[in-house]
């Protein structure tokens, strides 16, 4: 059998570049404007807990706790996050990823692995199939 | 293999004629080193033991491993694959093995995935070598094989999914703790996904297995009696921000995690937009 009945066609130079191209690596590529910080993450749930907390007859520690642990409701957007940091100045680079709220791929590491490990990956099945 | 120092675990639990990811494997080619991994409450090891000889058989003390990670509930239970999986960092060091692969008992199938569909794998060997070399290239928690939910709808494409479930490329020199007594791999994808820690789950190889539910031993008996709703909670406990109950429809429709990722992972970017 040939290639054609994986790919839905037989490779040529210009049918592999295309199927290359499917191969799709999880680098998000910012791009659009740098968003208000406020888009960044919704509170909205986090404040209804907060101000239920607050209203309640709980002890200081036990109202503390509870808005530590109403903070899990925060929603964060790391799209959003991701477009920010794009625009961001250094310092404030630096400190988003110490928190890692982006994660920086540092010489294509995980771009080029994942590109090398498709094309092992096709070779291994062709040396199998024969297709 | 080329990579000697990696080493294939299957955790597995009263099933001790039931193995089948055993037969699986050899029926793919995979000549490399293996264990079954059991837990000293398993009332079955020496069948186990009977069946597959005691070399290959590697039981560790699940009361101590359960001390040592939030189980997510009060159930005062241990029926959990978390402390398995866990336990199988320990052993592969003990081991002297670097790389492992942990796997459950009830695949079937390991497979090539492409948009016609899924050929067997016939030399996994190679297969292992390839992932491993890709896991070793970055700072990867852990990858996996895609499973048939992967590709609901028809073929996902070649891409690596932000998750791991099911089987798992692990490596001592990169330690984690699978959280939770139940959905413990979405439970650790998620909170340690949304630290920074990278989870992927590699599309183009998929692997198949028994429907949760309907295998006798194991984890089925406590999923049939909870549904999947308790199984499912776990995991909207510990990642409030993102992961709702949602209904899984397919041959056997049940309760799942519905996660919103863009508010789970945060991105991946080329080092380029870094001042």
């Amino acid at each position: 059998m040939k290639q054609i009945n994986m790919f839905g066609s037989e490779f040529k130079d210009s049918q592999d570049k295309k199927y290359t191209n499917k191969i799709a690596a999880p680098i998000y590529e910012p791009t659009g404007e740098k968003p208000h910080i406020l888009e960044l993450c919704d509170k909205s749930k986090t404040h209804r807990l907060i101000k239920e907390i607050d209203a309640s007859s709980l002890s200081i520690e036990e109202k503390t706790f509870l808005i530590d642990a109403a903070r899990r409701h925060n929603v964060f957007n790391y799209e959003k996050i991701a477009e920010y940091y794009a625009h961001s100045s250094k310092e404030m680079q630096h400190l988003m990823e110490r928190s890692a709220l982006v994660i920086i791929d540092f010489e294509k590491a995980i771009e080029y692995g994942y590109v090398r490990l498709c094309d092992d990956i096709k070779k291994q099945y062709l040396e199998e199939y024969g297709e | 293999m080329e990579n000697k120092d990696f080493v294939v675990f299957i955790i597995t639990h009263g099933r001790p004629d039931k193995v089948i990811t055993i037969k699986t494997l050899n029926k793919c080619g995979y000549t490399g080193d293996l264990y079954l991994v059991l837990d000293d409450e398993d009332k079955t090891v020496d069948q186990y033991i009977k069946n597959y000889g005691k070399d290959k058989i590697i039981v560790f003390n699940k009361k101590e491993m359960a001390d040592k990670v939030d189980e997510g509930n009060n159930f005062d239970n241990r029926r959990t694959t978390t402390h398995a999986r866990n336990a199988c960092f320990d052993i592969a060091q003990k081991l002297n093995k670097r790389y492992f692969l942990v796997l459950d008992d009830d695949y079937y199938y390991f497979g090539y995935r492409y948009e016609t569909g899924a050929k067997i794998i016939k030399n996994l060997n190679n297969v292992f070598d390839i992932i491993l070399n890709f896991y070793k290239s970055s700072n990867i928690k852990s990858i996996a094989f895609s499973q048939g939910g992967d590709h609901i709808g028809g073929f996902s494409g070649i891409k690596l999914k932000r998750k791991a479930m099911n089987s798992f490329f692990c490596s001592i020199e990169r330690p984690f703790n699978f959280i939770g007594q139940l959905n413990e791999d979405v439970n650790t994808y998620t909170i340690l996904g949304s630290r920074g820690d990278l989870f992927f789950t590699f599309t183009n190889i998929q692997l198949d297995q028994k429907d949760t539910q309907k295998q006798s031993g194991g984890m089925s008996d406590a999923y049939i009696n909870s549904g999947t709703y308790v199984k499912t909670f776990h995991s909207v406990m510990i990642h409030p921000s993102s992961i709702k109950i949602s209904m899984m429809n397919s041959n056997n429709p049940r309760l799942h995690h519905s996660i919103k990722w863009i508010n789970t992972t945060p991105m991946i970017l080329n080092e380029k937009y870094k001042k």
